[in-house]
Order: structure tokens, then sequence, then C-alpha cells
């Protein structure tokens, strides 16, 4: 019982620190920029012909949710906390007053990863939902059938990102590196290297679903996508691998090293 | 509570950090001495399981001190200066307790006896952020004192702490530990543990060179020469004069400075008062060399070598 309250107390400690911390203003600058940029799109566009609701559906999935929501927004979001959650305590040096309390350290890392992630999810399905809706009815039915691939990179950047804190010394400029040159060049690579980078699989999942409203796939010489499914259970080996491998690092790795 | 080192051995890559150290500590204040990269630290990280030995093994009681277990019964105050800045010192030493499992309002009622003890109640409400050094430090001690752990490992608790701060933190260790708690105060001033305890633990190199009661390892001290300068005027009279006490090992003058070697200081302070009152010598300054712990670690340090 005490171990639990001590655990839970960490994890409402960590969320709340996380909420008010500045990587919250960090991802509001880049939010708010795609907000703007969907209304003025609207706005532009509903002065031109717009074409038919398809040609729309394929404009909006291709040039916003996979060129900016999946490339760079989910990524952004999710190297912002993840990297600060236990990266801060080492940053900080805080993370000391932690290792001395009686809770696992297994433990302090999944109070940790429970706080960031539902922070993250959070945000991300908002500004989704609110993206959406600022696309008119194209978004509305976008919202519905990318919610998962949404949901699944989300998760998976967390995780990976959780790891690159307890391995990297300065995880967030591994991170930021990650997030937005290798996932990039590794999600455009010809051949099967790009099956490594999570948008790959995030991508996959949006031309398979996207499919149904005609949502044109690229050209098969340069991105073979693998189905639906096989995205899904992509993700979650990759998020469960990631997260069992950085609560590993962590309950070995002595206070030095996290420093 | 015991905390025990049983040959225990750490390394930081190649240098060694400490090297076969076995000791017991039990009730009651035991000072850790020792100059700057002696060892203490590493010994206090061990002790709090936040290092892992390479070799022999630490236990707090009989838990293994990296074990979750050993930490519900250590007290850690570390050398760092940094906390959650943007909490008030009550929010983090409740925020502490509540860690430690405690239910909001017992983690309260602890928070409060804990900054009563440390002398910080009318405080307590102040930003980390904007407390002073000293301040800092009886937060620090609160939140290794919120949840009464049998075992306290204090690493350089009075550092920045004003003369009447320190001397209500030694009443208050003094308090711990007549009231059975095991004490680990690591200092590199020799004054600073002498105040608190006559139990000591000097460590160099890595290794313990002394323990036992102060007046014991005293004794390992006062077998090696005491060194004084002096200068006065005139200097080579005093020199000639100084050289016929048969209290003085050995004489250096440079530049008009007087170096004394003496094994018997006591004496050699009270032959050199009544020289220069006798005739009448103008003494400008007189230091001792030796009076710090790094003077008292070197001499130790040569068994060691």
């Amino acid at each position: 019982m005490k171990l639990a309250r001590a655990w839970f107390t960490l994890l409402m400690l960590s969320f709340q620190r996380l909420l008010w911390s500045a990587s919250t203003l960090m991802v509001l600058v880049p939010l708010v920029a795609c907000a703007l940029f969907l209304v003025y799109e609207r706005y532009d566009l509903g002065s031109h012909d717009q074409g038919t609701f398809e040609e729309t559906f394929d404009d909006f999935s291709t040039d916003f949710m996979i060129v900016v929501f999946t490339l760079f927004v989910i990524p952004v979001c999710a190297l912002a906390y993840a990297t600060t959650s236990i990266g801060g305590d080492r940053e900080d040096r805080t993370l000391l007053f932690l290792l001395v309390r009686p809770i696992p350290r297994w433990l302090i890392l999944l109070a940790k990863l429970m706080a960031t992630l539902p922070l993250v999810l959070g945000i991300v399905v908002a500004s989704f939902f609110v993206f959406c809706r600022l696309a008119g009815p194209v978004g509305r039915e976008a919202f519905v059938l990318y919610l998962p691939p949404v949901f699944y990179m989300t998760l998976a950047y967390v995780c990976l990102f959780h790891l690159f804190a307890v391995t990297f010394r300065h995880s967030t400029i591994v991170a930021l590196i990650y997030a937005l040159f290798m996932e990039y060049f590794l999600g455009n690579m010809p051949g099967i290297v790009k099956r490594i980078a999570v948008s790959f699989y995030g991508r996959s999942m949006m031309y398979d679903l996207g499919a149904r409203h005609g949502l044109s796939a690229p050209d098969p010489t340069w991105f073979v996508p693998v189905s639906a499914q096989t995205a899904v259970e992509a993700l979650a080996c990759l998020s469960i691998g990631g997260v069992l491998l950085a609560l590993w690092i962590f309950s070995v790795r002595e206070y030095r090293d996290l420093t | 509570m015991w905390l025990t080192f049983e040959h225990v051995t750490k390394f930081y890559g190649p240098v060694i950090g400490v090297n076969d150290i076995t000791c017991r500590i039990g009730p009651g204040i035991t000072g850790l001495l020792g100059a700057n990269g002696a060892g203490k630290s590493t010994l206090m990280k061990l002790a709090s399981g936040q290092l892992r030995p390479n070799g022999g093994e630490v236990r707090i009681g009989d838990h293994r001190a990296w074990s979750a277990a050993a930490k519900a019964s250590i007290g850690f105050s570390p050398d760092i200066n940094t906390f959650y800045e943007e909490m008030t010192g009550r929010e983090f030493v409740t925020s502490m307790a509540r860690l430690s499992g405690y239910p909001l309002r017992e983690a309260r009622e602890r928070a409060e006896l804990a900054l009563a003890e440390v002398g910080m109640v009318d405080r307590g409400d102040r930003r980390i952020g904007g407390c002073s050094h000293g301040m800092r430090q009886r937060i620090k001690l609160a939140q290794s004192l919120v949840h009464d752990p049998p075992i306290l490992l204090l690493d350089e608790p009075m550092t920045g702490i004003d003369p009447g701060g320190r001397r209500d933190l030694s009443r208050l260790l003094v308090a711990l530990a007549e009231r059975g708690k095991t004490i680990l105060v690591s200092s590199h001033l020799l004054v600073e543990v002498e105040q608190l305890t006559d139990s000591m633990l000097m460590i160099a190199r890595g290794r313990i060179v002394a323990s036992g009661t102060l007046a014991e390892v005293r004794g390992l001290i006062d077998d090696q020469p005491f060194a004084v300068r002096i200068v006065a005027r005139p200097v080579r009279r005093l020199a000639a004069q100084l050289a016929e006490l048969p209290e003085v090992l050995s004489l250096d003058l440079q530049d008009d400075v007087l170096t004394v070697r003496t094994l018997m200081p006591a004496r050699f302070y009270a032959a050199l008062g009544e020289l220069a009152l006798a005739d009448e010598f103008e003494v400008e300054r007189f230091e001792t060399l030796d009076v710090g712990a790094d003077a008292v670690f070197n001499y130790l340090q040569q068994d060691v070598g």
C-alpha cells in the first residue's frame, strides 16, 4: 500500500511538473502555427475551386497529415515531454531525491512514463481534433480514420524517447536529431531500410485506411507500405520493447551514469 | 541499525574510488573525514545506494544498500544544492514524505515536524529558488529526516550554514543520536566533526587510514611534526634563540619568514610566548600550517602510500 501511494505520488508530481514546464510552451508554438496554416488554407481554398471530396481528402492527407502532423507535430510533442520527464530530473540533478526513496528504480521510470503518456496523447489528440475541425468536412472524416495511426505513433515515440532519455546524457538533442533528421531520411530510404522508422508504419496505416476515400498510394518503386494490421503490430512491439529496454537500463545503471 | 561495508571496492573506469573498505557503523554519530577526492562522497553514494560496489558488499541492516528496501531505512542529505526550485520548502519536504509512502495528512504532519527540527517552520513557505544556501541545507536535512529513518547519511551538512545554525544543527544531530539513530556525517574539516562526535573514520586515497575515537586519531597525529610559520623582528635573533629550544625539531628561514617544526606544539607555544615577552620580539604574524584536516590526512596518507 505504501509503495502504491509513493508511486502514485511520483506519477502525479511528474505530471504536474511536466504540464507546467517549458515544454508546454515549446509545443504550443508549432501547434498554433499549424492551426493558423489550416485556417489560411481553408479560407484560401474557399476562394478557389476546391475539387472533389476525394481530391481534397488526398491533399489534406498527403500535405498536412503525413508531411506536417506525422513527420513533425507528433515527434516534436513526444520528444518535448518524453525526454524531459526523466531527462529533466537528470539535468536538474533532482533525480537523486527520487532514487533514495523506497521505490524500485523500474517503478520510478514507469511512473515517469505513465505521467508523460496521457499528457502527450492528450495534447496530440486534442490538437489533431482541432486541426481536423478547422479543415472542414474532410478533416472530420480524417479524424475518425487517422486516429489509430496517430495514437500508435504517439505511443511509439513516447516510449522510444524514454529509452533515449535513460540511455543518452543529452537525450533531448539526440531525440531532436532522430525525430527531425533520422526519421525523415530513414523513412525516405529505398528498400526495407525505411522499416526501422516509426513514421513509416504511421504512414503505411494512413495509406491503408485512407484508400477507401481514394487516397492515392505513393510510387511503389519508392514506397511499399505494409498493411495497417502489420503497422499496428510493429508499433506496439516497438513501444513495448522500447519500454522494457528502458526499464532494464534504468534499473541497472548507477546514478553517476544518469547525471 | 548498522551500516556495514565489507571489503568494498569501487572503480570509476580505471580510477579507484574506494579500495577494500571494511567497517561497521552503528548507533551514534560517526564523522567521515577526508580531503577532497579522498573517497568520502563515493562511500556516501555507496551507502545510499546510488552506486554499486565492484567488489564487496554494502548493507543497510539486512538489506543491500542498492535495494529499494534499504532506502526505507536511510535518510540522505546530499552535497548537491539542487531541488525542485519552484516548490516551497514545505511542499518539497511534504512531497518527499509522500514519496516515502505516507498519506497526505501524515506527510504534512511529518513535514511540519521535520521543518521544526531544522528550524524552518516559519520560513517553510518560501520558494526554494529564493532560499539562501543555509536554508537550502536545512531543507535538505528536513527531507532526510521526514520519514524518521534509523540511519542518516549527511554529506557535508554544515557547508554554508552560519555559526548559530551550526550550533543548532549540532544539537539536533546529538539529540537524534541519543534517540538511537546511526548518523554518518562527512566533512573535510576536522573542526566540524570534532564538535559533533568523538568517533570518526578518516579516509585517504580511497582507504580508511584511521578510525576510532578522536583521542585515538589524535594519537596518530601527535607522532607527526607540527609546522608553525612566524613573521617577527628581528627574525634572525629569534631563530637563533628558538634553535636552542629542545621542543624545536627543525628551523627554516626564507625571506624573513621562519618555519619551525616541533613534536610538542603546546610546549613550543609556551616557550615562544616567554621568549617574545622577555626579549621583546615583535611578532607580526604567527600561523600554524598543520591544523586542517588536510594536513592530518597528509600525515596519515604516508602510511597508505
